[in-house]
């Protein structure tokens, strides 16, 4: 099975911007990605639709992280979640070149609230995704109950196309 | 030496980018045999070619290497792009569907970019429909010989690159009700339009040129939205006045909330990958078992490290 994520170079350059504006307290911002879906046999293409930010009252005080999303972050993106019937992707930059990995926290983090995405939009797969200024990582859920899998294939949709494996 | 040492300017890696890349292609006739032979020499390596028709005689003033045997043959013209591929290419990757595009949409969801070199408005706007909804580029070339009566003809045409979330045809004018309505009415009367070889070559061209600025990196500015006029009669391809006034524009007829397919189930989709990777399994454990005497061959052979 392959799993291609596609996002015009639009919307990439408006979520890298907005990531990259500096918060009053919290070292780095993240923000949430909708997408529609599509496949062909054993082929999953994730396609961005639409990217809302984290408003900064949502994000906790908590120095021993980069950004730690409090409870209103998570309960407004289920709501979009559940309100439209979207996939969800988790996303943060970690900036710089060449193709950027989830930390340690990341992954704890993101094992905990990705699953909860299923009692509420359980017909679309979810994730989560990295971002440096040039390149993504990302993982998703196909089914709550089971272990992420790796993001196959990246195409950022503009002139020229730019596409990216994870292997 | 590579046989694309002449087009090495293209990048670095672009004879990997481009042998990676797979092409849709609708419509085999004048504009897109130009474009199959074009693209098998660039060294596109992935092709869905759809197209339901076989050559017929009036095909032959324009079809690229639709021959009269093919002709006396019927021979589809998706055999005949399939044929010239190969002819110019090893190891192409080709899927061929002697069919309406309507019956290929598992395979047009696959590729990078998609062209459309279709006759009528209707097809042009659920092709790019299609296109945009699985966020792909989506590229339309058109020409016509418009009668300005007394024996005096006008050839045109239009190249347009239709880039998800960008300017669409409608935004350009090139589709409206006004004129999908017309082609409704004259549906079945219209008969064959007046098509010549040289002008589809030049609107095949350009957009061989655009194909190429998407999938490798050797322009520095490319742009996102191109709407080019052809003048038959002057030889001039030039950019139509609109293309300016909407390079920026957000497209209001495609709106991101469509991007996707609308029934689309994960449940549904994670049952269908079970199901073929218990098919492959299964299919792993009907392939004939070594025979008797290779079998302690084969034992030999890994202890004496062979």
């Amino acid at each position: 099975m392959t799993v291609h994520l596609k996002i015009t170079r639009r919307l990439m350059e408006t979520i890298r911007r907005d990531l990259s504006r500096p918060h009053p307290f919290a070292y780095e911002r993240v923000g949430f990605i909708s997408a529609g879906l599509s496949s062909a046999d054993d082929e999953l293409s994730v396609l961005a639709r639409s990217y809302r930010t984290v408003a900064d009252d949502d994000y906790l005080h908590d120095p021993s992280v980069g950004a730690m999303m409090g409870p209103d972050a998570i309960r407004k993106a289920l709501q979009w979640a559940m309100s439209d019937g979207l996939a969800i992707f988790h996303v943060h930059t970690h900036g710089g070149r060449g193709r950027p990995g989830f930390s340690g926290i990341d992954l704890r983090e993101q094992a905990k609230f990705v699953p909860n995405f299923f009692q509420i939009a359980p017909q679309c797969p979810h994730g989560a995704l990295v971002l440096s200024n040039n390149s993504a990582h990302g993982h998703i859920w196909l089914d709550g109950d089971k272990p992420c899998e790796v993001i196959t294939r990246f195409v950022e949709v503009g002139s020229p196309l730019n596409t990216w494996s994870a292997a | 030496m590579s046989r694309f040492d002449r087009q090495s300017f293209l990048g670095a890696d672009s004879e990997s980018k481009l042998h990676a890349a797979t092409l849709g292609l609708v419509g085999l006739g004048g504009g897109g045999s130009h474009i199959v032979q074009q693209t098998g020499h660039l060294g596109i390596g992935g092709y869905v070619l759809v197209d339901p028709d076989h050559i017929t005689e009036t095909n032959t003033n324009r079809l690229i290497e639709g021959t009269l045997a093919d002709l006396k043959a019927a021979t589809t013209k998706v055999a005949i792009a399939e044929r010239v591929i190969r002819a110019l290419q090893e190891q192409p990757r080709i899927i061929p569907v002697n069919d309406t595009w309507h019956n290929a949409t598992g395979e047009l969801k696959r590729c990078d970019i998609i062209v459309g070199a279709v006759d009528s408005f209707k097809e042009r706007e659920q092709l790019e429909r299609f296109a945009r909804r699985h966020l792909i580029p989506y590229i339309d070339i058109g020409m016509d010989v418009h009668d300005l009566a007394n024996k005096t003809y006008l050839i045109g045409g239009q190249i347009i690159l239709s880039m998800p979330g960008k300017a669409c045809l409608r935004c350009c004018g090139l589709i409206n009700e006004e004129r999908l309505a017309l082609e409704a009415n004259k549906y079945g009367a219209a008969g064959g339009r007046p098509q010549v070889v040289w002008s589809n070559g030049a609107l095949a061209s350009a957009a061989v040129g655009l194909i190429a600025q998407l999938l490798t990196p050797w322009f520095t500015e490319p742009l996102e939205f191109i709407y080019l006029d052809y003048d038959g009669n002057r030889g001039t391809l030039i950019p139509n006045d609109r293309m300016e006034l909407l390079r920026n524009k957000v497209c209001p007829h495609h709106p991101s909330e469509e991007t996707g397919d609308p029934l689309f189930d994960v449940r549904e989709f994670n049952r269908v990958t079970a199901d073929l990777a218990l098919r492959k399994v299964k299919l792993a454990s009907t392939i004939a078992p070594i025979s008797f005497w290779k079998k302690p061959w084969a034992v030999i052979a890994r202890i004496l490290g062979r």
